[in-house]
């Protein structure tokens, strides 16, 4: 009965964040478990410069002159459920959204967050025993899951459209903090092979140029692959997809709305991107965290336009005069 | 063998399981036969095992702000099929007469003229919506779905306890509770054909559908649900779902021109149906209370257009009131000329002249409830209450008669439980049931899911069962006849098509040798 | 002598930040009855919206209607044209008695029990039920209302819209809404069915034919004496060609002449205009 092509926008706009939410978990997973094994197989690293850094990465503030190590960055990149910059936040907005489109997320995949949501407080004592391993590793399995049954479980219709652009800008803008710390703040910065398997590109990476090529090449395969689907190329023709198909198809007519032009346009720009261009990393990434942020808000406005909270005021009532 | 029968003895009340103790009524003796064999620790274990798949599936209530599964037992309550068949012309009876006392109501208003029903009793119910007026229900239903509460008494004889025709609530627990059944303890199923109750959303859409305004062929029916944090979210994310219609709330939808749309991403599309499981308080601001949020402005009046159905009508509470149930009887005598199939629980109505003494003489041997509670609250149990809050009772009903109803108490049936007895350990223990089956009246026929809500009260001797006062459930079987309905004969007679074999890649079949060979290279 | 009326309503409505989308119900149209006759009656609103009318379960005529584009003002003008006729003689009343039996259980039984507005302290009732011993409902209707006439006096701005009769009584004023509420209430405590009635009043029923004067909505009660008959509290008169009915309920909150939400913040009260122009 629900037609493939009409959809209430606010549950679009939940699908849309739950993709968001459930890749930023993931992607937080592998940059912590990354960072935090280079910091125990290094042992000359200095601690509190790359907790920084991490926290650059994410986009959390860190508190000014407190020390940080691996347990603050724990307790705030992971644990905190308040914040939606840590796993923890962003698995349980995951779950409030897909609680909110719960008549169009699949019943295995509303599961998958909500007994993820219900396990993490057992893992998370775990992980402060322990160590964080098996706590991330769940992260990422749950996730991979999630998106798993999202494509086995779900119509190719716009609710899954929305879920994969979410997934895609969340992909791009993710790589590109990666880089930008690396290239913005190079003595926090994490090294090329930390970078790599925060990606999950190390093998991927070794296969397509070789072990022990130059880390330099790193850059551009993040950035340009087109077989590797965590490459910012490949997020961006993804979401370009999706938006293509969410708005009924190309026509030869009409100028693509707004969303699409910034996607299509930083695609196009880095599909056509000379190697002199990638020296100038910084301006480039700036540029694309701009269209990441310019296609979500074009997005919101099409799809999903904010109403405010709706409250209705009584009409202030004449009485009956004489 | 430690049976964990041994110690079961049941207390003063109709014992759904056992006749008396050691002797199992008949329909009960295959799941007396699975369940025997076990152990405590083996209940237990299956117990928490079915509270987690709640947890996981999102099946929970929230207590005091924290997230708890709704109890499932897991010994069933199990209804033989004539029985069941009694029981469901007893609902049927009286979900027309309902219907037609709302039909009177909102239109004539026979039934008062002609004396059956004072016209006071009409005229004082806070949920006598005089806005309803006028709004002709396109196939006549009002009440599209409804839950009637019954009881069993000490004799066996089930009773009415009261109805529900605006938003009764629960009948996703009862599809979830036999999902979850099946799945953890398939054994129990294995012995007798138990009725399936999974075409309730399809009954429920096709009565939506009939419902539909005049004119309108394919029909847009959706979910109304107040919004996430309401406690029965789950229950119409679930329905939404099961019928593949939208879960909508109030913001999603906008009125214009006396038609309501929805706001999706192609812009605004009609709505005609809209199954809505908030209160008529809550519908529409323009109208009742001002103050509502989730509630559509401009909706009373395209149904009142006749342009979109509510489900249930709005209205209904005049219909469902404790003061109304005492007149139920009279009313299927009246309006369908047939003698009632389920009785009333007796019931002294306080505000008549002469009876309010009669009330507060044996306030202590009687149950109390206010007419406009709902889910259990404000009911006043005699027999166990303290002397100065008798009093207080005894004060509240003399100020507000017409606010209160007076019965004989009840021992509602037991059903075995699994329970923690004194000493500590797990055993099952008789714990006091009802029953509410829930009813889809789609015009021409009222359909009953087979079985119903049976719902437990966990504590020992609890006579209140709501999940809001600790109440739990049970999976409520209703037994098939012994020979299977026509449709599977039918297509069982059918030969099984030829199946082309499965095809094997490489490693698919065992090559005698070949592994062995590989491994002793192996040093 | 038949009167003839037009009657021009108007209410507009100034919101201080746009509204986003306003839901309204209009109870302005007369009714047409044995003693008036409607000859004409319409609604205009600005901006422009498509109206649709229904009658209500008072028996009244419903102007509906919808914006749903931003707006910063609401305007409303009803105009009426109506003939209306003098009181007739006073029927002989039933005995209370009557009265109590045949409204007991019937649709009076609706008119008799108190409302929001209309509820009045047990002691106030019990005064009203002393001051009716002994008299028919016609003496009852003229001591109640004597009641009401002594102890309020007529002022604005003491009361609000949600004022019921108890707070006129205790602060001693009021406008005409307050006086209906209060007789109401009090007539129903000595077991007469009463009901609201929501109209017009023509300030100088000799005005110049044909010049328009300013004039307000207005409110009296009608009560059951084997009939209805219409007492006009505030004046202490029987209602007459000088008065419109437009509505009748138990109480204002029945049958308000507007009613509305929108979005947006609460706003200030409408400014209203009533002109009456005799014809005839």
């Amino acid at each position: 009965m629900i037609t493939t092509d009409t959809m209430l926008s606010r549950i679009a706009e939940s699908l849309f964040w739950v993709g968001r939410y459930v890749e930023r978990a993931d992607d937080t997973a592998r940059i912590l478990d990354a960072y935090l094994h280079r910091l125990l197989e290094d042992p000359w690293s200095d601690e509190d410069a790359a907790c920084r850094s991490l926290h650059a990465i994410l986009g959390v503030a860190v508190p000014g002159e407190q020390h940080c190590d691996m347990d603050s960055v724990l307790a705030r990149l992971a644990f905190d459920a308040a914040s939606p910059g840590s796993i923890e936040g962003a698995l349980r907005a995951a779950r409030q959204n897909a609680l909110t489109a719960r008549d169009v997320v699949s019943t295995e995949m509303w599961e998958t967050l909500n007994s993820t949501w219900h396990q993490l407080a057992e893992h998370q004592r775990a992980a402060r025993r322990t160590g964080p391993d098996a706590y991330l590793g769940l992260v990422r399995r749950r996730a991979a899951l999630f998106f798993g049954l999202a494509d086995s479980t779900m119509s190719r219709d716009d609710g899954w459209r929305f879920v994969v652009l979410g997934r895609s800008l969340e992909r791009v803008d993710m790589i590109a903090r990666l880089l930008a710390v690396r290239v913005l703040a190079a003595v926090h910065a994490p090294d090329w092979p930390t970078l790599l398997s925060a990606s999950g590109a190390e093998e991927a990476f070794v296969r397509a140029r070789g072990a022990g090529s130059d880390p330099g090449e790193v850059a551009a395969f993040l950035l340009l692959d087109r077989g590797f689907p965590r490459s910012v190329l490949h997020a961006l023709s993804a979401a370009e997809e999706c938006l293509v198909e969410l708005g009924g198809g190309t026509s030869a007519w009409q100028r693509p709305e707004p969303a699409r032009l910034a996607v299509g346009r930083m695609r196009t720009r880095l599909e056509y991107l000379d190697s002199a261009e990638l020296e100038q990393l910084p301006a480039l990434l700036s540029e694309l965290q701009l269209a990441c942020g310019e296609a979500t808000r074009a997005v919101a406005e099409r799809y999903f336009p904010y109403d405010g909270p709706i409250e209705w005021s009584h009409q202030s009532v004449t009485r009956e005069g004489a | 063998m430690a049976d964990i029968f041994d110690s079961y003895t049941t207390a003063d009340a109709w014992d759904e399981m056992f006749e008396r103790p050691g002797v199992v009524r008949p329909a009960y003796e295959a799941v007396f036969a699975a369940l025997s064999p076990l152990d405590s620790l083996e209940l237990r274990y299956r117990t928490d095992q079915m509270a987690r798949a709640f947890t996981d599936r999102g099946v929970t209530y929230s207590y005091g702000g924290e997230e708890r599964p709704f109890p499932l037992d897991l010994v069933p309550r199990l209804l033989d099929a004539v029985e069941w068949d009694r029981l469901s012309r007893g609902v049927r009876q009286r979900v027309l007469a309902l219907e037609a006392f709302l039909a009177d109501a909102y239109g004539r208003q026979r039934v008062f003229a002609d004396g059956v029903v004072p016209y006071r009793l009409l005229y004082s119910s806070p949920h006598f919506h005089r806005a309803a007026h006028g709004i002709e229900p396109p196939n006549g239903v009002r009440v599209h779905v409804s839950g009637i509460d019954l009881v069993r008494d000490e004799e066996g004889r089930f009773r009415v306890l009261e109805d529900n025709v605006r938003v009764p609530s629960g009948v996703s627990y009862v599809i979830e509770n036999r999902r979850v059944m099946t799945r953890t303890f398939p054994a129990l199923f294995a012995e007798q054909p138990v009725r399936p109750v999974d075409e309730y959303p399809q009954r429920l859409l096709a009565a939506l559908k009939a419902c539909a305004p005049e004119g309108v062929t394919d029909p847009v029916v959706v979910v109304l649900t107040p919004g996430v944090a309401n406690a029965a979210y789950f229950e119409h994310a679930l329905l939404a779902r099961l019928m593949g219609v939208q879960l909508v709330e109030g913001r999603d939808l906008v009125c214009s021109g006396n038609k309501v749309r929805m706001r999706t991403t192609r812009g605004e599309t009609p709505v005609h149906v809209i199954y809505r499981r908030l209160d008529d308080d809550f519908l529409d601001p323009l109208h009742f209370r001002p103050d509502s949020l989730i509630g559509v402005p401009g909706i009373m009046s395209a149904a009142h257009a006749g342009n979109v159905t509510l489900a249930n009508a709005v209205g209904n509470g005049i219909a469902d009131d404790k003061l109304l149930y005492t007149y139920v009887p009279d009313l299927i005598r009246y309006y369908l000329a047939e003698e009632p199939l389920l009785p009333n629980v007796e019931t002294i109505r306080p505000e008549e002249p002469g009876r309010l003494e009669e009330v507060l003489d044996q306030l202590d041997r009687l149950v109390l409830k206010p007419v406009d509670g709902a889910g259990g609250k404000g009911i006043v149990i005699g027999p166990r209450a303290e002397r100065d809050a008798l009093d207080r009772l005894a004060e509240e009903v003399k100020a507000d008669p017409r606010g209160w109803i007076a019965q004989r108490p009840v021992a509602l049936s037991t059903s075995p439980t699994l329970s923690r007895r004194g000493d500590g350990q797990d055993g099952l223990a008789p714990r006091h049931i009802d029953l509410r089956p829930f009813a889809v009246h789609d015009g021409s026929d009222v359909w009953l899911v087979p079985g119903g809500l049976t719902r437990v009260a966990l504590g020992e001797g609890n006579l209140i069962v709501n999940s809001s006062q600790g109440g739990g459930s049970k999976d409520t079987w209703v037994l098939a006849p012994d020979a299977p309905p026509s449709r599977t004969t039918g297509e069982r007679s059918t030969a099984v098509s030829e199946v082309s074999p499965r095809q094997f890649g490489p490693g698919g079949t065992s090559t005698p040798g070949g592994p062995a060979q590989e491994e002793a290279q192996q040093q | 002598m038949a009167g003839r009326l037009r009657i021009r309503h108007e209410t507009r409505v100034g919101y201080p930040s746009p509204a986003g989308s306003s839901y309204n119900e209009v109870r302005m149209s007369p009714l047409t009855l044995p003693t008036q006759t409607v000859l004409d009656s319409r609604l205009d609103v600005a901006p422009a919206a498509s109206l649709w009318t229904y009658w209500d379960y008072w028996g009244t005529q419903v102007t509906v209607f919808d914006l749903t584009d931003s707006h910063t003002s609401l305007s409303l003008t009803a105009t009426s044209l109506v003939e209306t006729a003098p009181p007739t003689p006073l029927p002989t009343p039933l005995d209370r008695a009557e009265i109590a039996a045949r409204s007991a259980d019937s649709r009076l039984t609706e008119y008799l029990s108190a409302t929001p507005r209309t509820t009045v302290s047990p002691d106030l009732a019990a005064q009203a039920c002393a001051a009716a011993d002994g008299l028919d409902a016609h003496q009852t209707a003229a001591a109640l209302t004597d009641l009401v006439r002594e102890r309020v006096s007529y002022t604005q701005g003491t009361t609000g819209v949600h004022s019921g009769a108890q707070d006129a009584w205790d602060q001693r004023a009021g406008v005409c809404q307050d006086f209906a509420h209060l007789t109401a209430a009090l007539l129903r405590a000595a077991g007469i069915p009463t009901r609201y009635v929501s109209g017009y009043l023509h300030p100088s029923p000799d005005a110049e034919l044909d010049r328009p004067v300013a004039g307000e909505s207005h409110a009296w009660v009608e009560y059951w004496a084997g009939e209805w008959i219409g007492q006009d509290p505030t004046n202490g008169t029987r209602p007459g060609e000088s008065h419109v009915i437009v509505a009748r309920g138990r109480e204002y909150g029945d049958v308000p002449p507007h009613k509305g939400v929108y979005r947006g913040a609460p706003g200030e009260l409408p400014q209203v205009r009533v002109e009456f122009t005799r014809l005839a």
